[in-house]
């Protein structure tokens, strides 16, 4: 089947033969180990870094959202303190103001209550006295009385003298 | 003395029990089919090293170069055939390295698998199939034979005279730059290996003067222009025109 090996005949210089079936394979084969060795790892790696990049990107769109998300809750909080603060704040001086109103008004009230009292106190003890000091100056007239007229005043005349005398006084 | 150019060696001879029409009835293993395994290997081996141990993040330069590579190869094939010929990336890309390494190789001192028709014919047939197919595809049987008649029926025989010198004018345009590159290289060795000989020969004993000290380091300045440039020029125009054929026959 083989011949020598290592023949040191050449062919023509343009000749057609087997060579070109071989070079039509070799080409093919050439594709294919071209495509499986270079175009297939390549292409995945760099479909692998596509995929990682969108994925980053998304990673990032959706950090930055949910940042947003955190800073306008963050703020609608603040916003919501302040409100509540105002209004804590209002509420205590709206408090105090009428606290302090009303203890205006109660002072004001037990003020006239006290004064009251004590006008009423006053009149009832000026009665007493004045009543203390009928009963004491009736008979400390009539004592004197006695004593000074004993004997020229009857006893008729001394209990009119008496009567007399008190209402003197008591005018 | 003698410039003998011919083609390849032959290294094995394997006699088929069958005669084929137009190949032959021996399968000759000659330089060329030898060599391009060594380029393919080459290809395949450089494939391989780029792309091991490849990383989504901090990429080696071995991972920068091979995503340069595939992205050139994306960016000349989409944008010379348009977005939808994607699926030709690889063979436009096996085709450029196959030509380009191929020609280059003539740099180790080897003969270039391109510096044989039978490379160039291979590829060109390959391309000249899918030219036919994307036409066939675009306007139907009847359209692609129909398309031989325009515009007029007197115009047939040039048609089909134009179509087949597509293929013919790839190959021949290509093996025509590496092998002009191949004969006139050998012409050169040959010419100063001569004035080597003639030069050292007037105060220098033969035995040493026979040493051709001018064939070295002379040839590769020269090599710049005929295995370089036109190397690859020429794997450079055999894509571009494979492209723009293909995405010229899809359009009808």
């Amino acid at each position: 089947m083989s011949n020598v090996l290592f023949l040191t005949e050449n062919q023509e210089l343009v000749s057609f033969n087997w060579t070109f079936v071989a070079q039509i394979c070799n080409l093919f084969i050439q594709v294919l180990l071209i495509k499986k060795f270079l175009f297939k790892p390549v292409r995945e790696i760099l479909a692998k870094r596509q995929a990682k990049a969108d994925a980053d990107i998304k990673e990032a769109a959706e950090a930055k959202e949910e940042a947003a998300a955190i800073k306008s809750e963050y703020e609608q909080n603040m916003l919501e303190a302040k409100e509540r603060a105002n209004e804590i704040l209002a509420t205590a001086q709206k408090n105090a103001s009428e606290k302090s109103e009303q203890m205006i008004k109660e002072a004001t009230v037990q003020a006239a209550s006290i004064r009251q009292k004590a006008e009423n106190d006053i009149a009832q003890e000026r009665r007493k006295a004045v009543n203390e000091l009928k009963g004491e100056i009736g008979s400390m007239a009539m004592e004197i009385a006695g004593k000074v007229i004993e004997r020229e005043i009857s006893e008729k005349d001394h209990e009119k003298l008496i009567d007399e005398f008190i209402s003197n006084v008591k005018a | 003395m003698d410039i003998n150019i011919v083609g390849p060696k032959v290294f094995w001879t394997i006699d088929l029990p069958f005669e084929v029409p137009i190949l032959g009835g021996k399968i000759e293993i000659n330089e060329t089919m030898v060599i391009s395994w060594a380029v393919m290997l080459i290809i395949t081996g450089l494939c391989i090293f780029l792309t091991h141990n490849l990383k989504v993040e901090k990429i080696s330069k071995r991972q920068a170069v091979a995503e340069w590579l595939v992205e050139l190869a994306d960016k000349f094939t989409l944008g010379n055939m348009g977005e939808k010929f994607g699926n030709f990336i690889p063979f436009i890309a096996a085709l450029f390295s196959l030509s380009i390494f191929s020609n280059l190789i003539s740099l180790l001192g080897v003969r270039s698998p391109t510096a044989d028709l039978n490379t160039e014919a291979a590829w060109a047939i390959v391309v000249f199939i899918m030219i036919t197919h994307q036409k066939i595809k675009a306007g139907g049987i009847g359209g692609y034979l129909k398309g031989y008649t325009q515009p007029i029926v007197f115009l047939t025989p040039f048609n089909i005279l134009s179509e087949f010198a597509t293929p013919i004018g790839m190959a021949c345009r290509h093996f025509g730059n590496i092998l002009s590159g191949l004969v006139i290289n050998s012409l050169i060795y040959a010419a100063l290996a001569a004035a080597s000989a003639a030069l050292f020969g007037l105060f220098l004993p033969e035995a040493i003067s026979s040493i051709p000290f001018l064939d070295v380091g002379i040839p590769a300045f020269l090599s710049v222009y005929f295995d370089w440039f036109s190397g690859v020029m020429q794997a450079f125009i055999f894509c571009m025109l494979t492209t723009k054929y293909i995405s010229s026959a899809a359009e009808g």
